[in-house]
C-alpha cells in the first residue's frame, strides 16, 4: 500500500480519471442528501409516534424501529435490488440507496428523538396544555426546541453514519464514490493505494464539516444556557 | 484556515499510516523463498471459493477442489511441505494479500496482462480461457451487436469489462461505464441476471459453464480475448517466482497439466 502511494505514475493515472471520481462523488452526495432528508422526516415522525398516548400508534412506531434496527442494511439493500424485481418493482440503484439508507437511519433517529422527548419534564407538557397550546404547537414550539441540545450529539452520529453507509450501494453497482474507487483499484493498473486513499479523504471531506458544525453548535447552545443562568442569578440577586 | 489545513494534512497522514499498518512490513521484505517455505512447513495459497473446476469451496465438509487446488497441492509436494493453507480471495483482495505477505502465491483464475505484471510476477500460463457471454434465452441477444443498450454484469476487478469493450468496438458497438455493473461475486451476477438487473453475464467461459441452467445459454459464437491464467507472486520475490515458473513449465511439457485439467472436468485450454 505505502509503496503504491509513493509511486507518482499511479497518482497520474488516478488524476487522468478524475471526472469519474467527481461524478461518483456527486452520486454519493445525492444519495446522502436525499437519504438524510428522508431519515430526518421519518425520525421526527416516528419519534413523536413512539411518545404518543395511543397504543396502536406506539406499536406501529415500535415495529418500524425494531425491524430496521435489527436487520442488516446489506440484506435490506440486497432484498430490494435482487428480490423486488420479481414483484415488478425495479428501482434504480440511487433510489434504492436513498430509500434503504434513509429508512434505516430514520429508525435510529426516531429512537434519539423519542429519548429526547422523554427527557423533557412532564411539567412542560402540562404548562403548554394549560396555556391552550395544541399538540402540534406544544411539540413544535415548546418540546422539540428543548430536545435539540440533548439529541444533537446522537443525531450527528447518525448523520455521519448515514453518509458513510451510502457506500452500501457499491454492493449493487451503485456508481457511488466507493464503487468508483473500487473499480479503479481493481482494473487497469490496479492502483488501489492512491484510489482508496483518495476515496477515504473524500468521505472525510463530507463528514468532517458536519461533526465540526455540530460540536460548535452544541457549545453555543450550552454557552447560551450558562448566560441565561447567570442573568437569572443576577435578577434573583436584585430581587433579594 | 491554516489550522484546519494542518489538521486535514495530519489526518491524511494518519490514514496513510493506518493503511500500511496491516502489512507487517510486507513492503520492505521480499517475501519467503522456497527454502523458507519448506522450513516453515506451510504453503499459503490464495484461491477462489466460487469457481467450479478451478477453486470451489465445498461447504458441506469445508474442503476445496479444482485445478488450482490440485496445483497448490502439487507445488507443496515439490517443496516437501505437508500443509497447504488456503485463503479465500476475490479479484479485489488477491493483489493486496500478496503485497502484505499474508499469502505466498495466488492461484485464482488470475489473468495475466502487461499492466498487472507491473505489480506482480506471473508464471507461464497453466490454462488459457476465452471470454464469453451468458444471456437469458428470451433476451433476444444473439451476438455482440445486441449489447448497445444493455447492462452487462461483470465481476469487480476482472478483465472481462475491458475485453468486451474492445471486442464490441471492433464490431462497431460503443460500450461505456453505464453499460456495466461491477458486482463482487459470480453468484451475485447470476442473481442479477435472474432478476433482470443485468442482461448479460460476461466472464471467462470456464467460469460461465458453472452457471448455465434452463433459462439461459452461453452465446457459442461469442468467444474473444484469450485469458491466460498464471500463478501470481509478490513482485520483489523473484527467486520464488522463478521456482514456480520452472514447475509449471515442466508440468505443461510432461502432460501433468493436461491431466489435472481433465481430472477436474474442465474443457482443454483455448487455442486461438
Amino acid at each position: 500500500m505505502i509503496q503504491q502511494i509513493m509511486e507518482p505514475w499511479r497518482w497520474q493515472s488516478l488524476l487522468a480519471e478524475w471526472p469519474k471520481f467527481a461524478s461518483a462523488f456527486v452520486t454519493t452526495l445525492e444519495i446522502a442528501v436525499f437519504a438524510l432528508a428522508l431519515a430526518l422526516a421519518l425520525g421526527v415522525v416516528f419519534g413523536l409516534m413512539s411518545t404518543s398516548h395511543n397504543r396502536l400508534i406506539r406499536i406501529i412506531a415500535r415495529v418500524y424501529v425494531e425491524f430496521f434496527q435489527n436487520t442488516p442494511l446489506a440484506i435490506q439493500v440486497f432484498f430490494v435490488f435482487y428480490a423486488l424485481p420479481y414483484a415488478g418493482v425495479a428501482l434504480s440503484q440511487v433510489t434504492i440507496g436513498i430509500l434503504c439508507v434513509g429508512t434505516y437511519t430514520g429508525a435510529y433517529m426516531s429512537e434519539a428523538v423519542r429519548a429526547g422527548i422523554g427527557s423533557i419534564p412532564k411539567g412542560q407538557f402540562e404548562a403548554a396544555q394549560s396555556q391552550g397550546f395544541t399538540y402540534i404547537q406544544t411539540m413544535m414550539l415548546i418540546i422539540l426546541p428543548q430536545t435539540i441540545k440533548i439529541i444533537l450529539p446522537p443525531m450527528v452520529n447518525q448523520m455521519v453514519n448515514l453518509v458513510k453507509n451510502t457506500s452500501i450501494v457499491t454492493m449493487i453497482a451503485g456508481g457511488d464514490l466507493m464503487y468508483r474507487a473500487n473499480a479503479f483499484a481493481t482494473n487497469g493498473t490496479m492502483s488501489y493505494g492512491p484510489s482508496y486513499l483518495l476515496c477515504g479523504f473524500l468521505y472525510f471531506l463530507l463528514c468532517f464539516p458536519l461533526t465540526t458544525w455540530a460540536r460548535r453548535y452544541e457549545d453555543r447552545l450550552k454557552k447560551r444556557d450558562i448566560q441565561t443562568a447567570e442573568q437569572l442569578e443576577k435578577v434573583e440577586e436584585g430581587l433579594a | 484556515m491554516k489550522k484546519l489545513f494542518a489538521l486535514l494534512l495530519s489526518v491524511t497522514m494518519l490514514f496513510a499510516l493506518a493503511a500500511c499498518g496491516g502489512g507487517d512490513g510486507g513492503t520492505t521484505s521480499t517475501g519467503r523463498t522456497p527454502a523458507d517455505i519448506t522450513a516453515a512447513g506451510v504453503l499459503k495459497v490464495g484461491v477462489k471459493t466460487d469457481v467450479p473446476g478451478f477453486g470451489l469451496l465445498n461447504t458441506a465438509d469445508n474442503t476445496y477442489s479444482g485445478i488450482e487446488i490440485d496445483l497448490a497441492n502439487k507445488i507443496a509436494e515439490e517443496l516437501g511441505v505437508d500443509k497447504v493453507e488456503f485463503t479465500p480471495v476475490t479479484a479485489a483482495t488477491r493483489g493486496q494479500l500478496l503485497d502484505s505477505g499474508d499469502i505466498d502465491m495466488v492461484a485464482a483464475t488470475f489473468t495475466i496482462n502487461e499492466e498487472r505484471k507491473l505489480s506482480w510476477n506471473f508464471t507461464t500460463p497453466y490454462y488459457t480461457d476465452a471470454v464469453s457471454l451468458l444471456v437469458k434465452k428470451d433476451s433476444g441477444i444473439e451476438d455482440i451487436t445486441g449489447l448497445a443498450d444493455k447492462i452487462i454484469g461483470v465481476a469487480t476487478g476482472s478483465t472481462s469489462m475491458k475485453a468486451l469493450t474492445d471486442a464490441a468496438a471492433e464490431a462497431g458497438v460503443t460500450l461505456t461505464d453505464a453499460n456495466f455493473s461491477e458486482l463482487a461475486t459470480y453468484p451475485e451476477i447470476k442473481a442479477a441476471l435472474d432478476a433482470g438487473r443485468v442482461d448479460a453475464f460476461c466472464v471467462d467461459g470456464s467460469i460461465l459453464a458453472g452457471y448455465v441452467d434452463d433459462t439461459n445459454h452461453i452465446l457459442e459464437t461469442v468467444r474473444f480475448s484469450p485469458q491466460e491464467y498464471g500463478i501470481a507472486t509478490k513482485k520483489a520475490n523473484t527467486e520464488w517466482a522463478e521456482y514456480l515458473d520452472g514447475l509449471i513449465k515442466g508440468w505443461l511439457e510432461d502432460g501433468t497439466m493436461d491431466q489435472i485439467i481433465a481430472d477436474n472436468g474442465v474443457v482443454a485450454s483455448y487455442e486461438g
